[in-house]
């Protein structure tokens, strides 16, 4: 018999939710491909290991950085092989729950069900990012109160209003922490005339990356490449420099959360300042962040006690009542 | 004469209103079942909403035995 899944391809971080079993799988979304022969070398922790140090013949890549499916080929080799590894051969074909950025075009989304299907699933479903995440962070949706989930992820920042088991109000843009990564890595390389990888980039968004000051600002020392002499260079990088770094991708998601805000109907605006708005996401993490919306927004902010497995456990309790909610997928509404 | 012709074409009126009627009545039926099916979807969809509904898939993979793979 085959386990029916739930799959949250993020651009980040790949999980998989088996009908049962609870989540099976949690790892890097990369892929490690030898551009000569087109063969896949290594996908998750291991493919992460090998970003920026592989020989110029193979490739470590997120294929689904941007939050869109840039590459169509390489997604469905990944959901191939992610399905091969929780146990789908050609006899068991579950049926298959996937978690998409409610952004996604139409062409994407026949892209990935296509891919689903074809990589084995007997059956392929949409769910918008942010719907699930709102069932997996345990909201009260089933009630006819407003309830915000902001979703910040690698690629994406997705704001949703959902009441009574649908969704209001909907905000997406396609700038995540990844674009944090890529602010530091140019303030680095402009200010400072270092060139440094997109690894140790997101080692200094954890480490002293905010988005608001705080009593543990802190600063730390970098190693990088000199531009001009090409020879390895460490340089101080102040938690201030880092937030002046990082404000453009930060005010964008703060912006785009105060969008959604407006677009809900104004007899949920109360709902909004009694319950507050929920953060998930590896995004959410960044230290200030939640400060920060609540500060611009006026409205209290919810750091969720999970914020990377809200969306997997949300599809997958569609995945465990797929009958009851099969209203929830994408295409099904309206 | 006459009175055959009344009569065939009494039988044929009683007829057509009746089937007419049958239909009327299975469509009507139809539609009420339809819209209860709708209600009923609506409070399934719901019902597994509910919290409790949801802490077997969100609770139980709080435990640490998942990261044992
Ligand atoms: N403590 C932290 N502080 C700041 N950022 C963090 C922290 N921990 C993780 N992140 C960032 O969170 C991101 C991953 O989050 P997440 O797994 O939710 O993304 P995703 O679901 O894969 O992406 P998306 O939803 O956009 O497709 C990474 O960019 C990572 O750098
Ligand atoms: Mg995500």
């Amino acid at each position: 018999m085959a386990r029916d899944l739930a799959i949250d391809l993020g651009t980040a971080n790949t999980l998989v939710y088996m009908k049962g079993r609870g989540i099976v799988l949690n790892e890097p979304s990369v892929i490690a491909v030898n551009r000569q022969s087109g063969e896949v070398l290594a996908t998750g922790h291991e493919a992460w290991d090998m970003i920026g140090r592989t020989p110029s013949y193979i490739v470590a890549v997120r294929p689904l950085r941007g939050g869109a499916i840039t590459d169509f080929d390489i997604t469905e080799r990944m959901i191939r092989l992610l399905l091969q590894r929780v146990g789908v051969s050609r006899f068991t074909r579950p049926k298959v729950v996937i978690c998409v950025p409610s952004a996604i075009t139409e062409v994407e989304r026949r892209a990935v069900t296509d891919a689903t299907r074809r990589a084995g699933a007997s059956d392929a479903q949409l769910i918008e990012q942010p719907m699930a995440a709102a069932i997996g962070a345990n909201l009260p949706i089933d009630e006819p109160v407003g309830n915000m989930v902001i979703d910040i992820g690698g690629g994406t920042t997705e704001t949703a209003v959902i009441s009574l088991g649908g969704v209001v109000a909907l905000e997406a843009i396609r700038v995540g922490s990844f674009d944090i990564d890529a602010a530091i890595q140019n303030y680095v390389r402009r200010e400072h005339g270092v060139a440094i990888g997109e690894r140790t980039a997101e080692e200094i968004k954890i480490q002293i990356g905010s988005a608001e000051p705080g009593p543990d600002d802190r600063s730390a020392d970098i190693r990088g490449r000199d531009l001009v002499t090409g020879l390895p260079k460490t340089v101080r990088l102040t938690a201030e420099e880092v937030r002046f770094a990082i404000d453009e991708p930060v005010a964008a998601m703060v912006l785009s959360v105060k969008r959604c805000l407006a677009k809900a109907p104004p007899e949920l605006a109360q709902d909004f300042l009694a319950r507050g708005m929920y953060l998930v996401g590896g995004g959410g993490m960044l230290r200030g962040l939640a400060q920060r919306i609540q500060r611009e927004t006026q409205v209290p902010v919810k750091m969720s006690p999970q914020p990377l497995e809200a969306v997997v456990l949300g599809a997958g309790h569609c995945i465990e009542n797929y009958q009851a909610l099969r209203g929830m997928f994408m295409g099904a509404r309206r | 004469m006459i009175a055959m012709s009344f009569i065939t074409s009494f039988f044929t009126f009683m007829a057509v209103v009746s089937g007419g009627t049958l239909l009327v009545l299975v469509y009507l039926d139809n539609r009420k079942s339809r819209i209860d099916d709708g209600i009923a979807q609506f409070r399934r969809h719901i019902d597994a909403l509910s919290p409790e509904a949801r802490r077997n898939s969100v609770h139980h993979n709080n435990s640490d035995d998942r990261w044992s793979r």
